[in-house]
């Protein structure tokens, strides 16, 4: 180590080897994944995510909600991510194709959201019904009032309204930014299979003897 | 945390006031000399390089076995480790009956309605029409070419029947795969009651080979062919 | 920089002066970032136990108020008291007075302008939601340059050496100073000005947090441990031969081990079974360093060496947890938990401890009075070896048992969240103990640049120093 070009030369070999291999390496093998074209429904999978929901992701960056939500759903028999209704298979690296930011999350304290636009689909949750819960937080989650205006009703009242909310006189009327958010976690589908995100149905045999 | 009466020190030590005992001259010299290594004295191998060795070789050994074991080929396809990439393949087989209602739902049903039942003077009606549930091979040229001019349905005369070109033939608006074609003939066939035989991609394409152009075919042409 | 009238300067040496300022500074400022970054912690925990509050309050909600106190911690105190601690020791072990101090006083200006100015930022809604990267994207240049500029005097300091013989810290230190702009830079081209799509980038912001946790605060910690045993002591490292391989190996895996925390994700297998191997392959790092700094245990050491002696414990501890939560039986109970944050608390816990060794070490020399009070000093080691292991063990508490619950489908979040509400009552405890301990220590170090100043305390009586016992082995 007394020699400084060798040194710094070392240092740079041994960094760069995982630079290649993690940066490069799977930009390589990433960099050119492409949307798997579906025949039969004519479309492209992952869908594109509409420009209000482009916007509503910014507003889920903005506000840190990443601080409490993962978005990724884990396979069955790791977590219990799908027992719980989060998702129907594992995400996997298509699913987040068109995400400006993919936000995958580190802890969760609230639910997991990649799914979440297909569970409201599927409890009939109504934008009204969201608007409602963001204005009134719960005892885990804080209200995010900051997103909404009351004012009083002159005249015509506003038809983005929330309805049963706001006391007589007075009208709730959410903001741009939380609509954006809505419309974000209303997008939020991995509904389609794609082919690699088939469940793993081997046995231990199997795996042990592709390892060889 | 507190005054310490270390064994060394002459004078009990000041917290205020950390001592420092070697010189960084002697840090330096004497640590150059200790990397060296001490000398071999007598080829007697010393133990703790040797330990240090098995227990780097048995790391070694362990991650290598788990990441032969666990790293799906390195594959960007392979999500849980446990299985293998390529090894499970499907081709996935869609179902022509769903593949044909979607195309239906796509253009036919503007004219032909969704019960099939088209619109009287104008559109034929599908259902239980001799033209459907017939020969094949007309079915398949209507589709694939268009037709034009008067037709009877049913022993209803259409004048001035205009159905354009589906199939990948010049002049076509649609460039419908054969495959799609034989889906939503094979569709037409047997929905709305409707129960005559699929129609096969490769029959479709066998038409599509034999005439590659042409214009909309007439009545008198179609009724010529078996 | 004309102090020639305080008493005091007969005593340092020259190499201490020419990097007093802009080491003093940088101290004063991480540990004002330390005692800031404590306070928002605390409040951070307060809003998990109570939910409302600040919610009405935008720019300090939950989410924006732990992206504040994160980079707060790593940009504020661990960057800057990391930088005044490696040029230091580079300077010392290079024995010549530091080149280029002013790029150092006016990196390090601009290094807390672009923090304070990345932290308001944030607070406004412009966090980047990358963990440990979450300073806005025009500010990061800002950051990456400021860094270079106190960087590049420490390259400096190693190669104007005086002696051509290399010691190990300075092979740490050069390379935390080395390598981190080569990750700062990929990660803001990459994942900022020119991202890359999709899951590419978590996985080079967890490429980076790694690197900027495992290549730039490890070994700015370990320089420092490997610094204070041998001078304080008078004893040759017992293992050093074995030296080089353990800095090696911690170059060669640490980078790796970051995967660890994509595992079940959305990303390709091969790279979390990467960093499971690499991560359990860095435990040859760690059993170096054990063997070489045991005698930091040895009782009856001073305040530096207690301090350091938790902090390497912190640190192997850290390795150990990271090798054996990161396999995959486990990690599905622990991972996106509190468990995690436990980790990395043990993780930076070691980097604190051991800073705080070098600062008590170091501020003396750098200003040439002792430290005016006892008092301040136990209470800041109190409060540090009290809050520190209460923290990481609560909270690893509360994440293992968040984890089986979390496994369990039928037991619904609420529950969970109402079960960690006791443990997360002692963490907030705990970080109070910590930011009264930091504060105390803020306040302590404050008092001594004043009393540097005007000459008011006593004048530090540097023992004469010894030629190192070659034979202590």
């Amino acid at each position: 180590m007394k020699n400084s070009a060798v040194f710094f030369l070392g240092l740079f070999a041994v960094f760069a080897l995982s630079w290649a291999g993690i940066v490069l390496g799977t930009q390589a093998q990433l960099g050119d994944l492409a949307p798997h074209f579906d025949e039969m429904e004519e479309k492209a999978f992952p869908l594109r995510q509409s420009g209000l929901a482009t916007r509503g992701q910014q507003v889920f960056q903005d506000l840190g909600c990443i601080a409490c939500h993962t978005q990724q759903v884990r396979r069955p028999d790791f977590g219990s991510d799908q027992a719980r209704g989060w998702g129907d298979r594992q995400s996997v690296s298509r699913d987040y194709l068109y995400q400006a930011r993919p936000l995958l999350g580190n802890q969760r304290s609230g639910p997991d959201l990649a799914n979440y636009g297909a569970r409201a689909e599927a409890r009939e949750l109504t934008e009204a019904d969201m608007l409602v819960e963001l204005y009134n937080g719960s005892d885990e989650r804080p209200p995010h009032r900051f997103l909404f205006e009351v004012r009083e009703i002159l005249g015509e009242p506003s038809p983005k309204a929330l309805h049963g909310v706001a006391p007589e006189g007075y009208e709730l009327v959410p903001t741009e930014r939380a609509l954006n958010l809505v419309a974000y976690l209303f997008s939020l589908k991995q509904t389609y299979d794609f082919a690699e995100a088939q469940p793993y149905e081997g046995g231990e045999d199997a795996a042990e003897g592709g390892a060889q | 945390m507190s005054a310490n009466n270390s064994p060394q020190n002459d004078r009990a030590a000041d917290p205020r006031l950390e001592q420092l005992a070697a010189s960084d001259e002697s840090l330096l010299h004497v640590h150059d000399r200790a990397s060296a290594g001490a000398p071999d004295v007598g080829a007697r191998y010393q133990l703790l390089p040797l330990a240090l060795l098995f227990i780097f070789s048995g790391l070694i050994f362990y991650g290598g076995t788990y990441l032969n074991r666990y790293s799906g080929h390195f594959s960007a396809e392979v999500f849980d480790e446990r299985k293998l990439p390529g090894g499970e393949v499907q081709v996935v087989q869609i179902d022509p009956i769903t593949l044909g209602k979607r195309q239906y739902a796509l253009a036919c049903v503007t004219c032909h309605m969704p019960n099939g039942q088209g619109l009287p003077t104008v559109y034929p009606s599908l259902v239980d029409s001799e033209w459907v549930t017939g020969s094949e091979e007309r079915l398949i040229r209507i589709v694939m070419h268009g037709l034009k001019g008067p037709v009877t349905v049913k022993g209803e005369t259409f004048n001035a029947a205009a159905m354009p070109a589906f199939g990948q033939v010049p002049g076509s608006g649609y460039n419908w795969s054969d495959e799609r074609i034989a889906a939503v003939l094979t569709y037409i066939r047997q929905e709305w009651g409707n129960d005559a035989t699929p129609i096969e991609t490769a029959t479709v394409a066998a038409v599509r080979a034999e005439i590659p152009a042409r214009a909309e075919w007439s009545e008198a042409e179609l009724l010529a062919i078996p | 920089m004309t102090t020639s009238s305080s008493p005091a300067l007969a005593e340092v040496s020259d190499l201490d002066r020419s990097a007093r300022w802009p080491l003093a500074f940088l101290i004063l400022a991480s540990l004002g970032w330390l005692v800031f970054s404590g306070f928002t912690a605390l409040l951070n925990t307060l809003q998990v136990l109570e939910p409302r509050l600040l919610a009405d309050c935008e720019w300090f909600i939950y989410g924006r108020l732990q992206a504040i106190q994160e980079s707060a911690f790593l940009y504020g105190w661990a960057v800057n008291a990391a930088l005044a601690v490696g040029l230091w020791l580079l300077v010392r072990l290079g024995g010549a007075p530091l080149r280029a101090a002013n790029w150092v006083a006016v990196g390090a200006l601009f290094w807390n302008l672009g923090l304070t100015l990345g932290l308001g930022g944030i607070a406004a809604g412009h966090m980047t939601s990358f963990a440990l990267f979450q300073l806005p994207d025009y500010i990061q240049p800002l950051m990456l340059a400021a860094f270079a500029a106190m960087a590049a005097p420490g390259v400096l300091a190693w190669t104007g050496r005086r002696e051509r013989p290399t010691f190990a810290s300075q092979w740490y230190v050069v390379a935390a100073l080395f390598l981190f702009p080569w990750a700062f830079s990929v990660a803001q081209v990459m994942l900022l000005f020119a991202p890359v799509r999709g899951v590419l980038q978590p996985i080079i912001a967890t490429w980076f947090g790694q690197n900027f946790l495992g290549l730039f605060l490890a070994p700015i910690a370990i320089a420092v441990l490997y610094y204070l045993l041998p001078k304080i002591k008078g004893q040759v490292l017992p293992a050093y031969d074995f030296a080089p391989y353990g800095f090696w190996a911690l170059l060669l895996f640490a980078s790796w081990t970051g995967g660890r925390h994509l595992i079940g994700g959305p990303v390709p297998a091969w790279l979390p079974t990467t960093a499971i191997a690499a991560a359990s392959m860095l435990l040859f790092h760690h059993l170096i360093l054990a063997l070489n700094l045991r005698g930091l245990f040895a009782p009856g050491g001073s305040l530096a060496l207690k301090f350091a002696a938790g902090g390497l414990a912190a640190y192997l501890l850290s390795g150990l947890s990271d090798a054996v939560f990161s396999m995959r039986g486990l990690s599905v109970i622990t991972h996106f938990t509190y468990f995690e944050q436990a980790q990395s608390q043990l993780f930076l816990g070691a980097f604190s401890l051991s800073i705080f060794a070098a600062i008590y070490t170091l501020a003396p020399r750098l200003l040439g009075i002792v430290w005016p009070s006892v008092t301040l000093i136990r209470a800041h080691f109190l409060a540090s070896f009290i809050g520190i292991p209460v923290l990481v063990l609560v909270l690893a508490l509360a994440g293992w048992q968040q984890g089986v619950a979390l496994a369990d489908a039928e037991i619904p979040l609420r529950t969970i969240a109402a079960n960690t509400r006791p443990w997360l009552q002692v963490a907030a405890a705990a970080q109070a103990v910590l930011l009264f301990g930091n504060l105390t220590f803020l306040v302590h170090f404050a008092g001594l640049l004043c009393f540097s100043r005007r000459g008011g305390a006593s004048i530090a009586q540097f023992r004469q120093l010894q030629a190192l016992e070659a034979t202590a082995s």
